[in-house]
């Protein structure tokens, strides 16, 4: 078994108009058991960033922790909030550092750019940006949840929609893998204020 | 041996190649059925080319069941996933077997080999009663299940299944592996979920459970061990034995089951410890 | 095999731990207290290699008290939790400490709270948790039975009713128990179970 599946995620990041949405579902569990539907796998950044840690709980843990100081620091320097394509750098190059020893996490980057643009990235566990116009994927069951967007996104999607999209992705996708699920948790960024709903899923 | 009433096989030594020639012996087909010849493939290494096959043909390793016998008959509750890894193939697969109107067999392991022999033990079973006339015991049947993955021991074969059904002697429960185990019993449990099961089930046994309570403790057993084991879901299937014979009580979705145990997420201790 | 269970209702946190010392094949003590107290309203239960559970809790300990004693004040049970993370999360890419916790306490202004933590310094807040095989038997009981408003008396008989299925179904069950319990007036122990052949 892969260290990537040891605690089980699934995650998913959706652009929308003047919108953005992430999701993740609840489980936290060691290889077959579940211990845990409560488990946040995304990361409050500020009102308009959020981040996603797929992989390896504790090195999630470890990463939130690090990314949570450094944009306090950040505020304390410059005075505002990070940008997300800023903040997508500084998580890429912070990855980087451990070039030869990774943290075993992919994240996805969720937030709202200048005029309200969505931004949407994800990374593999050294730091690889890639952008994406449409949406992105991580966790232990990246196939069906690529699978879901594939044929369930449309471009220039209205919060509620979006909301609807990647929650039925999120749910549909996560039912074929026995390492995520157990509910999940949508935010839908939009330029008035973050909208953060739990769902109910199969507890098998 | 050739083709009397009698079973005289178990007075043989129980042959470790299954593929010996005398045991093809057309006129013995009604007591070695259990012995037919698989060929064996033609490789220098059989054990590591085996270990290597048993990579490609291990689906269903993700399993709970369980039997009981108590006050009122036989209880058996199984789930319905197949896993392959950390991918669910199937939420939908049948892991009772039902050998005949008085036999159950329940599957985990290798879902083709559980499939196989349990069907097999259906055709030794039924020319048992074709020879006799009479049924036959879930004391011989087990036995005879358990006489074939002996005879296929240390070959590859992954098989834990729970004979139960009810006989001129009352309802019986055995335990049979592919290793040769065979053991009678009140409660098992089988399978990656079986730890969860045992828990639950422990729990609530008492020999004198009422038919409804008894049903209600093999699903709940189930159910849980579907939420704690990542690979058992799908449905809790429950069925009932008695001198009647078996009948299917119920096929309830885990979906749905879980919201009927725990209506608010506050009840359940793994939810609500960080409040979204 | 080590057995490490907790338990947190509306009032309190109650944890349970087998007391063997066990060297190889060999139970060399009996009485081995695993359920190291903090301070007055914390326990940290450890399971795991002898001697990294040893120096990994004695430098816990150290350290929270030395905070406590330079700051006059004490860590609270999330504050306690989240340095050991930090800790072993630290010690995991150097030379890891093979040590699983849980971390219980009761703040006067948060209430009772549990942390589970393996030796990966993977850290959740949760109702009921445990560790090592005998997990797997009573997680599953306690999903049932676990109520938030379960008083000391029906989450002590929940919690023997955990020892006795491990004692009935794990083949390497240890023979001897201590049951512990945070509450508003601090720790104590509240029962030992001991099988009468080591007593």
């Amino acid at each position: 078994m892969s260290i990537f599946e040891y605690n089980g995620s699934a995650i998913i990041g959706m652009a929308g108009k003047e919108c953005v949405a992430i999701g993740s579902d609840l489980r936290f569990g060691v290889q077959f058991q579940t211990l845990a539907t409560d488990y946040q796998k995304i990361y409050r950044i500020h009102d308009k960033l959020y981040l996603g840690l797929a992989g390896l709980g504790t090195d999630a843990q470890t990463l939130a922790a690090r990314f949570k100081f450094k944009h306090n620091m950040y505020k304390l320097r410059e005075e505002r909030d990070i940008r997300p394509s800023t903040f997508g750098q500084l998580v890429s190059s912070t990855l980087y550092e451990k070039r030869f020893g990774p943290y075993f996490c992919s994240p996805v980057v969720a937030g709202l750019d200048k005029d309200n643009v969505p931004y949407l990235c994800g990374m593999d566990t050294i730091g690889a940006i890639e952008t994406a116009k449409d949406f992105m994927v991580a966790g232990t069951a990246p196939d069906s949840l690529y699978g879901m967007c594939e044929s369930m996104f449309r471009p220039d999607l209205e919060p509620e929609e979006l909301f609807e999209v990647l929650s039925q992705c999120l749910l549909a996708g996560t039912d074929r893998d026995a390492l995520s699920g157990w509910g999940a948790i949508v935010h839908v960024i939009t330029k008035d204020k973050t909208n953060s709903r739990t769902l109910k899923g199969r507890m098998d | 041996m050739v083709g009397l009433g009698l079973d005289l096989s178990v007075l043989e030594n129980p042959s470790k190649s299954a593929a010996t020639d005398a045991q093809l012996d057309g006129l013995s087909v009604g007591v070695d059925l259990g012995m037919q010849s698989f060929p064996l493939p033609q490789v220098h290494d059989l054990d590591s080319f085996e270990r290597e096959v048993m990579e490609y043909v291990k689906p269903s390793h993700g399993t709970t069941t369980l039997g009981f016998i108590f006050q009122g008959g036989v209880i058996m509750a199984v789930d319905s996933r197949a896993s392959m890894g950390s991918y669910i193939s199937s939420q939908t697969v049948k892991k009772v077997i039902e050998i005949n109107p008085f036999l159950l067999g329940t599957m985990a392991g290798g879902a083709a080999d559980c499939q196989f022999w349990l069907r097999n033990l259906g055709t030794q079973c039924r020319l048992y009663e074709l020879n006799t006339g009479k049924r036959i015991t879930v004391r011989a049947a087990s036995k005879l299940l358990a006489n074939t993955m002996y005879s296929y021991k240390g070959m590859g074969l992954s098989m834990g299944t729970m004979v139960a059904g009810w006989d001129a002697t009352g309802p019986g429960l055995y335990y049979v592996d592919s290793d040769g185990q065979r053991t009678k019993g009140q409660v098992f449990s089988v399978g990656s979920g079986s730890l969860y099961a045992y828990g639950v089930l422990d729990q609530g046994y008492k020999w004198d459970l009422d038919v409804e309570t008894a049903v209600e403790l093999g699903r709940r057993a189930i159910y849980h061990a579907t939420f704690r084991d990542a690979v058992s879901g799908g449905t809790v299937s429950v069925y009932h034995v008695t001198e009647k014979g078996w009948t299917k009580i119920s096929g309830t979705d885990v979906g749905e089951l879980h919201y009927e145990y725990y209506d608010n997420p506050e009840k359940h201790p793994c939810n609500g410890t960080q409040p979204i | 095999m080590e057995y490490l269970m907790g338990m947190r209702c509306n009032d309190f946190v109650m944890l349970a731990c087998d007391t063997t010392a066990v060297q190889q094949i060999i139970t060399i003590k009996h009485d081995e207290d695993k359920l190291i107290p903090i301070d007055s309203h914390k326990l940290m239960g450890v399971a795991g290699e002898p001697g990294d559970r040893v120096q990994f809790s004695e430098f816990i300990l150290a350290n929270i008290r030395l905070y406590a004693a330079r700051n006059n004040r004490e860590l609270s049970t999330s504050a306690t939790a989240h340095f050991t993370r930090g800790e072993l999360a630290t010690a995991l890419r150097k030379r890891p400490y093979m040590a699983n916790l849980l971390i219980a306490g009761f703040d006067k202004a948060g209430g009772p709270s549990l942390y589970w933590m393996d030796y990966l310094a993977t850290m959740h807040k949760m109702n009921i948790a445990g560790t090592g095989y005998g997990s797997y038997f009573v997680l599953s009981m306690f999903d049932k039975l676990w109520r938030k408003d379960l008083n000391e008396s029906e989450a002590l008989d929940l919690m023997l009713k955990g020892i006795d299925e491990v004692k009935k179904r794990l083949v390497v069950a240890p023979p001897s128990y201590v049951i512990k319990i945070i509450d508003a007036n601090g720790t104590r122990t509240i029962k030992t179970v001991t099988d009468p052949a080591v007593a």
